[in-house]
């Protein structure tokens, strides 16, 4: 007997907070830390989340990110980003970098580290898989930044229409992509978790991407991004989660 | 050398003002890199052999898309360098615009009917072996896989006839094709040279358009982005459609979301614009793959392909998506490329080419001969420009077998099951396909001449009898 299709609701408008709150994403966020300080150093991990377009179904957690900012003072700080993607069969992507970032507006990255590496289902290494890759920036004129060092550099950037930036990123500290520019959306209010919260949301446009939108707290702390069908949930459960 | 030393390549990758240096290396244990003695022998004899091949999949991809084959709305570099570095097909057809039927017609060289991939997800049929089992059969290549399959699953770890390095996410392009390019590099780089392989990397951009278009169905007055209004490309010519087209078609379009959404022309021009950043996404890591085989020593010895499972709509004929015989759905890159034995830089826009040709090429370059029965032919003379003979014609199908396409050099005809209504374009003077000719009296024997050849192709064909619709075409007429 063929199968029967269960009905689907097409989503029909772009992932906002207010959406993801909808759509069972997100039920609240972390609560802010008293001592959390933006150019200090910190802790913050998303969960990765796909939607397929439907209310009902296809939706998932697929990985989480955490980032590391390492350094309170001076004209750099060190970013560790610790990634893992969930993919088919239970074959996970793990990356690793270590980047260091100038001290500037888009935290633009002098030098890193980057590793990638597979296991499998049962957690061992996949073999022949793995690579290595370091990089250097070296005009210290540039305005260059990365889709990671961007998270960091967001919450420090001003809130308010001015603030318009034009750059060019390396995603995922290895593809290039030009004539970037990130601005100032806007303040919106959400109710997420019983509480109504104010999103300040910054949005980047730019070569090779869909748009970008980062959500940030009144303290400017980043708690999602969204890009198409995709989202990046502050939650400091996201390790387990996915695990 | 130390067999726990790595292999460092270093490349600089220049933005507008800054210099950035990268350096890649393999991390596992490598046998000795040393290029064997036998890697260039296939050049001294008269059928050379590459060293390597690789097959990259693209999922719905326009053939429009790469700015070096004149597309003015994207920036795609990688694109460019392979369009570039060897020979294009500008008549390059989809065998049949769905995702795994147009996947089993490039790994069988059959037509979807005949393999039983009438619809997604469906397997090969187990009697015709796909080209990664014939290859491992009859040759020296290892045989990799890497990203999308959806001979029946999507993603999956267990694909006959080859070795699969990577399984991709199920449905996004975004993580999926990233996590997918980072295993090509990591897999060539800790790779011996001195292996030869076939590996298909098989993406799935830019069918995220597809989630794009739920997420964005609803029309809304003011653009997202409003800063975004001047960069915006315009409406194909052929935006408007024949309001006699057959039912088939027009039901098709009103289950799409332009339609549900009731979207202006606005909201067309921003998806037309979405699809291509999509475009660009992939080329970037399309170019992440290229730039290892570079890297690593493997460009010059290396057959690259390049092509696509079908088209998009991208607002021609108010069309998205697939499924449908129009141009923009049907057609797809198809590119060879090898340094020294492939011409660089030209396209060939004459000779008629189908996804089905693709399996006899790869095994006519890799000295054998492909399995029987195939239903294209190598492409192997033209891309070594010798003189052939423009092929009569090629025919395309669509789900469950209810539609069929006849293309030859000058026309188009399309035909549905139980539909009375065809459509005949005449290629040369409006390739736009807007004026449909089935019902002019001038037309008509040479109309009467391509549903002969639709019927004597579909009789030679052995498409199995439990089969939807098995019967329906070399019977019609």
């Amino acid at each position: 007997m063929a199968k029967r299709k269960s009905k689907r609701t097409i989503v029909g408008s772009p992932l906002t907070p207010t959406l993801l709150n909808e759509l069972g994403a997100l039920n609240e966020f972390p609560p802010s830390s008293e001592d959390f300080n933006l150019d200090g150093n910190w802790v913050n991990t998303y969960r990765i989340w796909t939607c397929h377009g439907y209310r009902e179904s296809g939706n998932q957690n697929v990985g989480f990110i955490r980032l590391k900012r390492i350094g309170e003072s001076g004209k750099a700080f060190v970013l560790n980003v610790h990634q893992e993607v969930v993919q088919t069969d239970g074959i996970t992507n793990i990356i690793d970098a270590t980047i260091k970032c100038r001290n500037n507006q888009l935290a633009s990255p002098i030098e890193w580290k980057l590793s990638s590496r597979f296991i499998g289902a049962d957690g061992k290494n996949i073999p022949g898989l793995s690579s290595n890759k370091n990089g250097t920036v070296t005009n210290e004129m540039g305005r260059m930044t990365g889709d990671w060092c961007l998270f960091e550099a967001v919450q420090r950037l001003k809130i308010g229409k001015e603030t318009v930036l034009g750059f060019d990123m390396l995603e995922g500290q290895s593809l290039l992509k030009k004539d970037q520019r990130l601005s100032y959306r806007g303040l919106s209010k959400t109710k997420i978790g019983g509480e109504v919260i104010s999103l300040y949301c910054f949005v980047q446009l730019g070569n090779g991407i869909l748009p970008y939108e980062y959500w940030l707290d009144e303290n400017h702390r980043l708690l999602m991004v969204t890009s198409m069908n995709k989202a990046y949930i502050l939650d400091d459960k996201a390790e387990k989660v996915i695990k | 050398m130390n067999n726990h030393s790595t292999s460092n390549q270093t490349r600089c990758l220049v933005n507008r003002r800054d210099f950035i240096k990268l350096s890649g290396s393999a991390v596992a244990l490598l046998a000795n890199d040393t290029l064997t003695s036998n890697v260039f022998a296939g050049r001294q004899s008269s059928r050379p052999k590459p060293k390597s091949i690789l097959l990259f999949i693209t999922d719905q991809q326009h053939i429009d898309t790469i700015a070096a084959g004149g597309c003015r709305h994207v920036q795609t570099p990688a694109l460019d360098r392979l369009k570039t570095s060897g020979v294009s097909f500008t008549q390059s057809y989809s065998a049949n615009p769905l995702c795994s039927p147009a996947r089993s017609a490039i790994f069988s060289g059959r037509t979807s009917s005949e393999a039983t991939v009438y619809v997604n997800g469906r397997p090969i049929r187990s009697d015709i072996p796909n080209l990664g089992q014939w290859l491992s059969q009859q040759t020296d290549y290892e045989t990799f896989y890497a990203g999308k399959w959806h001979l029946p699953r999507s993603y999956t770890s267990n694909i006959p006839g080859f070795k699969v390095i990577n399984t991709g996410i199920g449905g996004f392009g975004y993580l999926c094709d990233t996590a997918m390019s980072r295993a090509c590099e990591g897999f060539l780089r800790n790779r011996s040279k001195s292996k030869p392989f076939f590996l298909v990397a098989s993406f799935m951009q830019p069918h995220d358009i597809c989630e794009w278009l739920r997420l964005n169905m609803e029309n809304t007055e003011r653009l997202r982005y409003p800063e975004i209004a001047d960069e915006l490309p315009e409406l194909p010519d052929n935006f408007e459609f024949d309001r006699n087209e057959p039912d088939d078609i027009r039901q098709r379009r009103r289950g799409n979301e332009p339609a549900k959404g009731k979207w202006d022309k606005k909201q067309w021009r921003y998806y037309r614009w979405s699809y291509y950043r999509n475009i660009e996404y992939l080329d970037a890591e399309v170019g992440r793959i290229l730039q290892t085989l570079e890297d690593c020593g493997y460009a010059r010895d290396t057959l690259i392909v390049f092509t696509t499972d079908h088209g998009e709509g991208l607002a021609h004929h108010q069309m998205v998506r697939k499924s449908s015989f129009y141009d923009e759905a049907e057609k797809v890159s198809l590119i060879f490329s090898w340094p020294g034995y492939i011409p660089e830089n030209r396209t060939d826009t004459t000779q008629l080419v189908s996804g089905m040709d693709i399996t006899p090429t790869l095994c006519d370059y890799a000295g054998i001969k492909p399995p029987k029965n195939m239903r294209g032919r190598s492409l192997r003379p033209i891309l070594e420009g010798k003189s052939v003979p423009a092929k009569n014609f090629i025919v395309s199908e669509v789900s469950n077998n209810t539609g069929r396409m006849v293309r030859t050099p000058s026309f188009k005809y399309i035909t549905y099951k139980d539909n009375s209504v065809e459509q005949f374009f005449d290629m040369k003077t409006d390739p736009g396909e807007t004026k449909n000719l089935a019902a002019s009296s001038r037309y008509a024997s040479v109309l009467a001449e391509h549903r002969k050849m639709l019927r004597d192709w579909e009789s030679r064909l052995d498409v199995p009898p439990n089969a939807p619709n098995a019967d329906a075409w070399w019977r019609k007429g």
